[in-house]
């Protein structure tokens, strides 16, 4: 008994530890940009200032990268998910040999490492005499977000009732008819779930688009280079604003999510 | 309009397996259909064959005298009623009933007017607007069948769609099928593994086993004159006591069952004198008082249940066969009890024999 | 594989899928590696000389790797500090995802997924970002032991590998809690209860019970935390010092510094071949299949 109570305090003691581990970068970095200091930090405190805003807002390089990657992540977008769908209903339906062999083939790009991804890109498209920029961008990350995709709305196709096609058909829908007015919306929250987790992905990727991105710069290199060189807690602020965006999508997605789960029983 | 159904020489095999053996079969326009067998013999491979969900391997499919080779599923004059009746979940009640006019191309007008009348049909008007999530048991299945009608089939298929209701919702579902099937003249072919489904809702049921029809007949046939020994026991309760034919008559057949003593029953089938036979007598048809030409066989009691209206008793022969016995409880007397001997006597017209050792 | 396709989908949709997968896997997936392979065997040439006579299979850049201690050095330290972090992740993880599976009730496990996603929404730059400040050697973390008087003088967390690591634990702890996650939930607790009242021991009860049962999970998330930490660039180019570079730096700089794809490409190759014998070596422990992985 003695011993359950003191394991049970571990316990929490290890989780309150772990959480502390995982939100102790974000509050330090929203709180860095509130530093009247010409370098991101929060020691030593020397007085809040918005000022950091202000230059955020005034960098025009900053708001051409955000342009950047929006352009990129809305051509993975469209790419990457109707990839990701195609797949996951022909792994959904098909049976037989080659299948498991197929099956890795589409997992491969997830288990690649993200560089390597975006130099056989690269080298690829040279011979094509392509070079990088936005295009090479964005093939080079749906290269591996169509596998996301893949699995997301495979996870939701192995759920599906294929009778409810044999009974469209049954009263006359044509496969396409089956497909469109029955599948289809069955897939609908998955496919967005995907869409949105594809756009992410896309938005925050960096080992990848390093490799492809040529001339053009999206928002995550953006940061990167500004980490490296010319460091100042307007960083922070971007860093600060992408923070709250993130989780107020976040936030408002999972209300959504719910919404639909209590909905649908 | 001719909605005959034709399975025309069919067979159906899946690689080596075969699924149905060759079947020559003709269901009547308007006719109510059951098949009726176990799981695995066949029977959902006869529906998926007539509904277009797959093809014969040999053979064919005629619906109205119309060859169906070729023809896909969403082309057949037929229409389902699934297992699990898979109605769509993202639908209304009345989005669901109209589905099979939309993709037709038919009106929103007409398809109100249909949906309407259908609804009116299976006694839910006004439910149309509901989610398919808020309807009960019962309700559903109703909504299958007017979905399943709002196409005009001629023929209308299903899939053992009562299995999933409760036992007092089923009996009702059923007097409401036959009276729908009455109602809108269609020919239904039923499958199911229930007998009482089977015998109380049909003109006609086939029985299967093992990917081949056993019988077809109407339900009294089928119960009384049972022409195989898969059938006589498959269909209500039968015993089974085989032996040798010593005199074969017209139609009665005298049987010498070793310590039993001879007995006898109606020939089903040509049986010839010297082979091997089984006589079946039902639970039912047995009485504790031998009357004029009755043939009597002793027994010593094992259990005795008691199930209201009637008693049932097993016993076992000398021959340690066991038999089973249904008595009106009016019968019931203190001699009735474990380890007692008894004498149980039958009617030789209401006894089959049937060629073959075998009770199945 | 068609005939299915078409039995489902008919005939337009699937040529429309099975058009879609084959120009993703082949013209994405399958030909650019092969020709980064192919490429990795060239000689690096003036365009004039390509497919000239001095344009012949080599083994050339792949020597060079071998001939150069100090890329062999970085080399085999990306390796092994990959494999500590994902040791590292794993020993960090297992507990969490235990407790969320099994022991907290479902509303708290919920709160916590929630919670243990939000940091997974936000840019790895930016949470890699956070560290820099908190490890900088000026920073809050050298105050917070100066001021409890833990150290005397402030600790350079950022000269050697450690910030590397650290960084990198936090970044790919999310691909490894879920996956375990995922195989504990999966677990029928009444087994865990039957083990402890058999009399076996917490630890034991792990061993024998649950790890055996996580094994997929386990087996995902170490590929996936090995692939991301040698693979990765970011970390190491905010947490790493010019002294403890990665090797993917130096395939970096291969490509846009020294100009030499066909050296790059070799280095890439290597890199790969590492992953895929992770992969190969992690199955192989725990025993699992491709088709267990990533679910």
């Amino acid at each position: 008994m003695k011993s359950e109570t003191i394991m049970r305090f571990a316990v929490r003691f290890y989780i309150g530890v772990f959480f502390v581990y995982l939100f102790t970068p974000l509050i330090i970095m929203g709180l860095a940009t509130f530093n009247d200091s010409r370098f991101p930090t929060v020691s030593p405190w020397k007085g809040a200032t918005l000022k950091w805003f202000e230059a955020l807002a005034q960098d025009g390089a900053m708001w051409t990268a955000l342009w950047t990657s929006v352009v990129v992540a809305a051509g993975v977008l469209v790419v990457a998910v109707p990839v990701g769908i195609c797949c996951a209903l022909f792994l959904s339906t098909v049976q037989g040999k080659g299948k498991t062999f197929l099956y890795s083939l589409m997992m491969s790009p997830l288990l690649t490492p993200g560089v390597i991804v975006g130099i056989s890109t690269l080298i690829f498209w040279k011979g094509l005499s392509v070079s990088g920029g936005v295009f090479l961008t964005v093939v080079a990350q749906t290269t591996f977000i169509a596998a996301y995709v893949m699995l997301m709305v495979l996870a939701r196709l192995q759920r599906f009732d294929r009778t409810l096609e044999n009974a469209a058909l049954s009263l006359g829908a044509t496969q396409w008819q089956a497909f469109r007015r029955i599948l289809l919306p069955y897939l609908k929250p998955a496919i967005f779930s995907a869409a949105a987790i594809a756009f992410l992905q896309s938005f925050e990727n960096y080992n990848t688009t390093l490799f492809v991105k040529g001339y053009d710069t999206t928002l995550t290199v953006y940061i990167a280079s500004k980490v490296r060189t010319g460091l100042t807690p307007a960083v922070n602020a971007l860093g600060l604003v992408m923070i709250s965006v993130t989780i107020l999508l976040a936030v408002i997605y999972e209300v959504k999510r719910r919404r639909e789960q209590s909905m649908n029983g | 309009m001719d909605s005959s159904v034709h399975l025309d020489n069919t067979v159906m095999q899946f690689g080596d397996f075969t699924a149905i053996q060759k079947t020559d079969l003709t269901i009547q326009s308007g006719e109510f259909f059951s098949f009726l067998g176990p799981s695995g013999c066949g029977k959902t491979t006869i529906l998926n064959m007539i509904s277009g969900f797959i093809d014969p391997t040999q053979g064919d499919i005629k619906i109205g005298g119309k060859s169906m080779h070729g023809v896909p599923a969403n082309k057949r004059p037929t229409s389902m009623i699934f297992q699990n009746l898979a109605l769509f979940p993202l639908m209304t009640v009345a989005e669901n009933i109209e589905f099979g006019l939309e993709v037709r191309g038919v009106s929103k007008n007409e398809r109100k007017k249909a949906s309407d009348r259908l609804l009116e049909l299976v006694a839910l008007e006004g439910s149309g607007t509901k989610k398919v999530s808020e309807l009960s048991g019962g309700q559903k299945q109703r909504i299958a069948i007017a979905r399943a009608l709002a196409v005009e089939p001629q023929v209308l298929l299903l899939d053992e769609p009562l299995s999933a209701l409760d036992l007092k919702l089923r009996q009702h579902m059923r007097t409401e099928l036959k009276a729908i099937q009455r109602k809108t003249g269609i020919t239904f072919i039923y499958i199911t593994h229930d007998q009482g489904e089977a015998l109380t809702m049909s003109d006609r049921v086939a029985v299967m086993s093992a990917g081949r029809i056993q019988q077809v007949a109407d339900p009294i046939t089928l119960y009384r004159d049972p022409h195989t020994a898969f059938v006589a026991s498959f269909v209500g309760e039968n015993n089974g006591v085989s032996g040798k034919v010593i005199e074969a008559k017209s139609d009665l057949v005298v049987l010498d069952c070793g310590p039993l003593g001879k007995l006898a029953g109606r020939s089903q089938g040509n049986i010839a004198v010297g082979t091997a036979a089984t006589l079946f007598i039902r639970p039912e048809h047995f009485r504790l008082q031998a009357e004029n030409g009755m043939h009597t066989l002793g027994a010593t009691i094992d259990e005795v249940n008691f199930e209201g209206a009637y008693l049932t008793l097993n016993a076992k022969t000398p021959a340690e066969q066991a038999l089973s016995i249904q008595l009106g409880t009016h019968q019931f007397s203190e001699s009735l009890k474990k380890g007692a001997p008894v004498s149980l006597s039958y009617n030789e017209l209401d006894a089959i024999v049937i060629a073959g050792e075998g009770h199945v | 594989m068609f005939s299915q396709l078409k039995a489902r989908f008919g005939s337009g949709l699937a040529v429309g899928i099975i058009g879609m997968i084959a120009i993703w896997l082949i013209g994405l997936v399958i030909l650019p590696q092969l020709l980064m392979v192919d490429y990795s065997f060239r000689p690096n040439l003036l365009p004039a000389d390509i497919g000239g006579p001095k344009d012949v299979y080599s083994l050339t850049n792949y020597e060079t790797l071998f001939g150069n201690h100090i890329h062999l050095k970085i080399f085999f330290k990306t390796i092994w500090s990959s494999v500590l972090v994902t040791g590292l992740t794993l020993v960090v993880s297992y507990p969490i995802a235990f407790y969320l599976a099994k022991v907290a009730t479902p509303q708290k496990a919920a709160l916590c997924l929630l919670l243990l996603i939000i940091p997974f929404w936000i840019n790895e730059i930016l949470r890699t970002f956070s560290w820099y400040i908190i490890l900088a050697y000026k920073g809050p973390l050298n105050a917070l032991l100066l001021g409890l008087g833990f150290i005397d003088r402030p600790i350079r967390f950022l000269s050697g590998d450690g910030g590397v690591l650290i960084g990198m634990v936090y970044a790919y702890i999310l691909f490894m809690i879920f996956p375990i996650y995922n195989a504990i939930e999966s677990l029928d607790t009444n087994q865990i209860k039957a083990a402890r009242n058999l009399g076996a021991g917490w630890i034991r009860t792990h061993w024998r019970v649950v790890i055996p049962h996580a094994k997929p999970g386990i087996a995902t998330g170490c590929i996936m935390t090995f692939m991301l930490a040698a693979g990765s660039y970011a970390v190491p180019a905010l947490l790493g010092s010019p002294g403890s570079r990665w090797f993917t730096q130096i395939i970096y700089n291969w490509f846009f510094e020294g100009g030499d794809w066909n050296q790059g490409a070799a280095y890439a190759f290597l890199l790969l071949i590492i992953c895929i014998g992770f992969i190969a070596l992690v199955m192989r422990i725990f025993k699992v299949g491709l088709g267990d992985i990533a679910k």
